[in-house]
């Protein structure tokens, strides 16, 4: 079909050169609401904003037009013709979706030219199209099968008078992901624009024209993206459906359970679909603040590792060797570990799935023992020295969250990516940025690894001495940081992994503030953090201490894990002769390291808050139960307190949720977030207690995802799926495929 | 099985005006033998009246509901989220409630999954969420309302795809 790309290669030019210039350009008076237009809906009057289309004015008055290839996030294609609609004094039927509304219209949906037209719309479509709806995954969820019910005729004129059979495609390997049934392609052309404008893989495309048309990569390549399952839920009909789900539930049987995903710390909305006390799949949800209506590949496809490696009951090590017992043995011999250990001794490790009720149930359980020391594994600077004393830099939320929120993402005019690639920690944050830099035109500079991002930066390079040059105004990028509007520095995780992290984020928060007293909106929060584990925000929040740095030094004798699986820390750090209680759900990194497993539940299997990177709490929901004797985390908890003597005061969740609404008051509004507040404060007292010699800082600041393999296995939940593991298989076999894209790095 | 419940506001009853004048009719026409055209001035006096009650209104007491599943349970109130594999809304009109999970176990007679919870399979749907709450209040459960979530309206338009300056060019069709 049409290809537009040497204007676009042009345009791209342009952007690269202008973009540090536009941002000075571009108008600051605010756009005055435009004045609103009336039109008529099926005779009902409402009033809409000029430019807005025919079909969101009916969607407005609240009369759903039918359609293929429409869809509220990517663009307009207008080729389905499936929403034409009467307009008065037209003489033809106008497609709702591309035509914009006109003052005084009278639209009419349902009139008798409307119908024919769609049935006329829907035979055409249904004549290339297969009746095998019994064995195709998408019926019962069709968009085609509703809408031919609705508005198609019911009978059909085609008869294969040649006997030449029905048109016939042949279908295409995209990757172990997206299972292709390409006789069933109505043409709507809505993965394309996905790939193109969502994901920005430029992979799909259509070849050939009329009834040779085909959807598809052309040459055999993997559909190459972290975003690629999306297009399985876009396909109106089946011809893009999910391999690992073929042919197991239909829509009819599953039962919906609205969650939450912690495979990173954005907190996307999920749908757990459940069956036989098994979860089917993981589909999204809509939330305009976080996660739109998109998730990534990981929170799609790594369920099935919740049925792999699990823990169904406890474990004692004899002989060294993990011995399968009960939880009455497993509870006493916890206690006499414990009774016989100086109670100071006892420490606790979370790790990146610990849901906030459990967190806080083990801190209050430790503290009543007498131990103070209770840490996440994932690290983050906890003073501006790097010593043990100085600034407890976690004590203001403002210096480990989003600040700005992921949807603020959009109002921003610059993007400062420091030593992350968001594209493989939080696909979604990364959505938001391109959906920015594609419709906001905004200017991105990344200074880490030359990763691919998916849209065009300005590389930075990768050095310390980069954001020294950045802080004192040397840098050519300050100009531009100091004309923004609405500047934002994304910090992201990797770096500050560690003995010099607090140098990095001394430097990017005195970045930010110098930003800050340059920039014309005293409201916009410029420093942000780019989280990676769930857990992480609702530790710290709860008052855990990042990294497992305090462990390390003190060497506790009794270690409780509270599914601690990034293998941070090893046995030979500990005291020789520790007993490590790991409270979890996989058989990872942890339970091997082990005296004593407890099985616990995975995210599906528990109501559980998270808090995410913006600091949003959000409650998860239980969709199947624990395996085996496996149970709720704090539950675990609560009971082995009354065994060891610190009764914890709480019977219910609900009261578990009071207590942690005591500690945090953010968890009393959940789905919710909070301006983070006392940045200034924070950033003065770091300014004034950091060390005054200037430190060096010899390594890299790199993010440790650089290609799309390094995001599949990140955590025990993908480490023990299958269908990841192909993932990677298949990411390593399309190296080798000279039609595919060479990753940067 | 959707059924629509409406329920009236918390601890408001409204007797219908009618309801008290077919009463009021035969009980003062019997006791004292007023003319019709009496009763009817009083009717229109008494039309629109109504009966509030204010105290809280419970009948978990009746509600024949075992004592268990009216103090352990909670309820969440929302409004379901569109399916994401269709277009169609009509779904996301409504509130719904449901019961926190409960235990399921393989039956092992058909090996099919058993659940101990009468409530499990409870969908009733309601108009408003102080339907749905005062609902809950009524029957004694816990409850917790999760906020809709709607969808934000982009403007767009179809000359986007072609503009010769803007990153909104299409390339491949």
């Amino acid at each position: 079909m049409l290809r537009l790309w040497p204007l676009r290669q042009v345009a791209k030019v342009q952007n690269v050169l202008g973009g540090l210039t536009q941002i000075a350009t571009k108008s600051s008076q605010p756009v005055p609401a435009p004045e609103l237009v009336e039109v008529f809906i099926d005779d009902k009057q409402i009033f809409v904003e000029p430019g807005t289309t025919v079909l969101q004015a009916c969607a407005v008055a609240g009369v759903e037009i039918p359609r293929f290839c429409y869809h509220d996030r990517l663009s307009i294609a207008g080729n389905c013709r499936m929403c034409l609609v009467e307009v008065e004094r037209s003489a033809k039927p106008v497609a709702s979706c591309a035509m914009p509304v006109i003052k005084g219209m009278k639209v009419k949906t349902d009139s008798p030219m409307t119908r024919k037209a769609r049935e006329g719309v829907m035979e055409f479509l249904l004549v290339n199209h297969p009746l095998d709806c019994p064995i195709c995954d998408q019926g019962g969820e069709c968009d085609l099968q509703d809408q031919s019910m609705a508005f198609g005729s019911d009978r059909s004129r085609f008869t294969d008078n040649a006997f030449t059979g029905k048109r016939a495609v042949e279908d295409k390997n995209i990757g172990p992901l997206i299972k292709t049934i390409m006789t069933r392609c109505i043409h709507c052309t809505r993965c394309i624009r996905f790939a193109s404008e969502i994901a920005g893989v430029d992979d799909l495309g259509t070849s050939g024209r009329g009834t040779e048309m085909q959807v598809g990569t052309y040459v055999e390549k993997m559909f190459k993206s972290e975003l690629s399952g999306n297009v399985i839920d876009l396909c109106p009909v089946g011809a893009l459906t999910s391999k690992p789900y073929a042919f197991t539930a239909r829509p009819w049987e599953i039962r919906k359970i609205e969650s939450i995903d912690v495979m990173d710390a954005v907190g996307s909305n999920i749908v757990v679909s459940m069956r036989t006390n098994e979860v089917m799949r993981i589909l999204p949800r809509l939330n305009e603040e976080i996660n739109e209506e998109w998730i990534s590949d990981k929170t799609r496809f790594a369920y099935d590792g919740l049925k792999r490696q699990r823990l169904t009951t406890p474990f004692i090590r004899v002989n060294d060797e993990l011995v399968p017992t009960d939880w009455e043995t497993a509870f006493v011999k916890i206690a006499e570990k414990v009774k016989s250990t100086e109670h100071a001794s006892i420490a606790g490790v979370a790790g990146k799935f610990a849901d906030a009720e459990a967190m806080v149930c083990l801190k209050d359980m430790i503290n009543r023992l007498g131990g103070e020391i209770l840490c996440t594994e994932e690290s983050f600077p906890m003073t501006t020295s790097g010593q043990v004393f100085g600034l407890i830099l976690i004590d203001f939320r403002s210096n480990y969250i989003l600040n700005s929120k992921i949807a603020g993402i959009e109002q921003s005019d610059l993007i400062l990516l420091i030593g992350t690639n968001p594209r493989l920690e939080a696909p979604l944050v990364n959505a938001r940025i391109r959906k920015t830099w594609v419709h906001n035109e905004v200017c991105v500079a990344l200074l880490g690894a030359p990763v691919d991002l998916s849209y065009d930066y300005q590389y930075l390079g990768d050095s310390y001495t980069v954001l020294k040059d950045l802080t004192t105004g040397k840098h050519p990028l300050c100009q531009a940081l100091s004309k923004a509007k609405k500047p934002l520095i994304i910090l992201g995780t990797d770096c500050l992994q560690r003995d010099d992290s607090h140098i990095i984020l001394n430097a990017v928060r005195e970045l930010s503030e110098n930003v800050k007293k340059t920039c014309s909106n005293k409201d916009w929060k410029i420093f942000n953090v780019l989280q990676q584990s769930a857990s992480q925000v609702g530790a710290l929040d709860l008052g855990y201490q990042p990294g497992v740095q305090a462990v390390k030094t003190v060497k506790p004798q009794v270690l409780f894990m509270l599914g601690a699986d990034a293998a941070s820390f090893k046995r030979q750090d500990l005291c020789y002769n520790a007993t490590i209680i790991y409270i979890g759900h996989h058989g990872d990194y942890g339970a091997q390291m082990a005296d004593i497993v407890l099985p616990a539940a995975a995210y599906t299997e528990k109501d559980a808050i998270y808090v995410n990177t913006e600091g949003r709490v959000q409650i998860g929901r239980q969709a199947v139960s624990p395996p085996g004797v496996a149970r709720h985390d704090w539950k675990i908890i609560r009971a082995l307190s009354e065994i060891l003597g610190v009764t914890l005061p709480y019977d219910k969740i609900g009261d578990v949720r009071s207590r942690l609404a005591e500690i945090s008051p953010s968890f009393n509004y959940p789905g919710q977030v909070s301006d983070s507040g006392f940045e200034t404060q924070a950033y003065k007292l770091q300014s004034e207690l950091k060390p005054k010699v200037a430190e060096p800082c010899p390594n890299p600041i790199v993010p440790n995802k650089l290609k799309l393999r390094d995001f599949f296995m990140t955590d025990p939940i993908s480490r023990a799926s299958l269908t990841m593991a192909k993932c990677i298989q298949a990411c390593d076999e399309s190296e080798k495929n000279p039609y595919s894209k060479r990753e940067a790095v | 099985m959707a059924t629509a419940l409406t329920t009236k506001l918390l601890g408001q009853i409204r007797i219908s005006s009618r309801f008290i004048r077919s009463r009021a009719k035969s009980s003062v026409t019997v006791a004292t033998g007023s003319s019709e055209s009496e009763l009817e001035k009083r009717d229109a006096e008494r039309k629109d009246i109504t009966i509030t009650v204010n105290e809280k209104i419970d009948i978990s007491a009746i509600s024949g509901v075992p004592d268990e599943h009216i103090k352990t349970r909670t309820v969440r109130i929302f409004v379901p989220a569109r399916n994401a594999m269709q277009s169609g809304t009509y779904n996301t009109r409504r509130w719904r409630m449901e019961f926190d999970e409960r235990e399921r176990w393989e039956n092992p007679l058909m090996g099919w999954v058993s659940t101990g919870d009468p409530l499990s399979n409870t969908e009733v749907n309601f108009q408003s969420k102080e339907d749905a709450i005062a609902f809950c209040e009524k029957n004694g459960w816990n409850w917790f309302v999760e906020d809709e979530k709607k969808p934000k309206m982009l403007r767009k338009s179809y000359g986007a795809n072609f503009s010769w300056n803007k990153r909104t060019r299409v390339s491949t069709k």
